[in-house]
């Protein structure tokens, strides 16, 4: 079996506000490159376009929470339990500590001043480090250079401390897409390999909605 | 003078495909293409890589690069995204060893597979 050959997933993409077509813009390309699902950010799915969407591709609710480090918990508390997957993108070192001490984060989403004690909590509380791979696509020179210097940084807690990795293209439209090879091949830029890239767009997102559904009880347990 | 087998570079020659609001120019494409790859890896990356537009007919084409940096050919290709004031994103179909083996098992089996799903 090939390394490519499973089920992919996007988990952060923002559809432009006001224009339904492109989420199953979205969601044809994403389907062609061989994707098996997406989550879309603080856009509720429209009822009527559904009939658009490919069969056997799934379509989840997420929420991007963009806030003060203090307000950070009640906001977190306040999407709990309304939407599938919680998703901060990190910033300085306060932000930083405040989203990995909240309980019930899912992903913390390219953090600039990433350090092993937050990595530490992040382990114990398994949150989800996010690569914005399309960070690199989209920018050019300086800012680029300091994207792929923050992803590399945290590669190496990524590694060291043994934390889920989930990589997303970040898009807006269907232009932002990439397909999963494509992704591994960027992610060959800051030093992840082949294995570990395939390992963030299919394991890490699938552990994420496996720990959603109402059979989860606790890492480790299970009812049979 | 031909250079001796052993000596010639090692080729890989690369199927895309472009996904373009328009149609786009094959001079911007190139253009697209090297400047992308010369802001990734710089101009010595780029000699090594040596990437070559070989044919392209405004949907399909084919990329001959180095066969040692297949993989970052690949991640410059992915980073295109703008063609003067156009949106396009080039996905990699297959990579081959010759250009034979690239039109024949990639952008054909694609040609083949487009009219039934027209049809659907």
């Amino acid at each position: 079996m090939s390394l490519f050959d499973r089920n992919f997933y996007d988990f952060i993409v923002h559809p432009s506000p006001g224009d339904p077509a492109s989420i199953t813009g979205i969601a044809m390309q994403a389907k062609k490159y061989g994707y098996a699902g997406i989550a879309l950010v603080n856009t509720p799915l429209p009822e009527n376009d559904t009939k658009n969407i490919p069969p056997d591709f799934s379509i989840y609710q997420a929420a991007g929470i963009s806030c003060k480090p203090a307000k950070l918990r009640s906001e977190i508390q306040k999407y709990g339990n309304k939407t599938d997957i919680i998703i901060v993108r990190g910033g300085d070192e306060l932000l930083n500590r405040a989203a990995v001490e909240t309980p019930g984060l899912d992903i913390l989403l390219q953090p600039e001043q990433f350090n092993h004690v937050h990595a530490k909590l992040a382990r114990d509380r398994s949150i989800t480090i996010g690569f914005d791979v399309g960070s690199i696509i989209r920018n050019r020179g300086d800012s680029r250079i300091r994207e792929l210097t923050t992803m590399r940084r945290n590669l190496i807690y990524v590694r060291k401390y043994d934390l889920p990795a989930i990589l997303t293209a970040n898009a807006t439209t269907c232009y932002d897409l990439r397909a999963p090879r494509e992704m591994a091949a960027l992610c060959g830029l800051f030093g992840m390999t082949q294995k570990e890239a395939a390992d963030a767009m299919s394991t890490a997102p699938f552990e994420i909605i496996r720990k959603k559904t109402p059979d989860y009880i606790q890492n480790g347990i299970e009812v049979l | 003078m031909k250079t001796l087998p052993v000596l010639r570079d090692k080729k890989r020659y690369i199927a895309f495909e472009v996904t373009p609001g328009q149609q786009i120019k094959r001079r911007n494409l190139e253009k697209e293409i090297l400047d992308s790859a010369g802001s990734l890896f710089g101009d010595t990356g780029l000699s090594e890589m040596n990437p070559r537009l070989i044919s392209y007919n405004g949907r399909y084409g084919i990329i001959r690069c180095n066969r040692a940096l297949t993989e970052e050919t690949r991640a410059a290709l992915a980073c295109i995204n703008i063609s003067g004031g156009i949106r396009l994103s080039l996905h990699v179909l297959g990579i081959s060893g010759t250009i034979k083996g690239a039109t024949e098992k990639f952008i054909q089996k694609m040609l083949i597979k487009e009219p039934e799903s027209g049809n659907k």
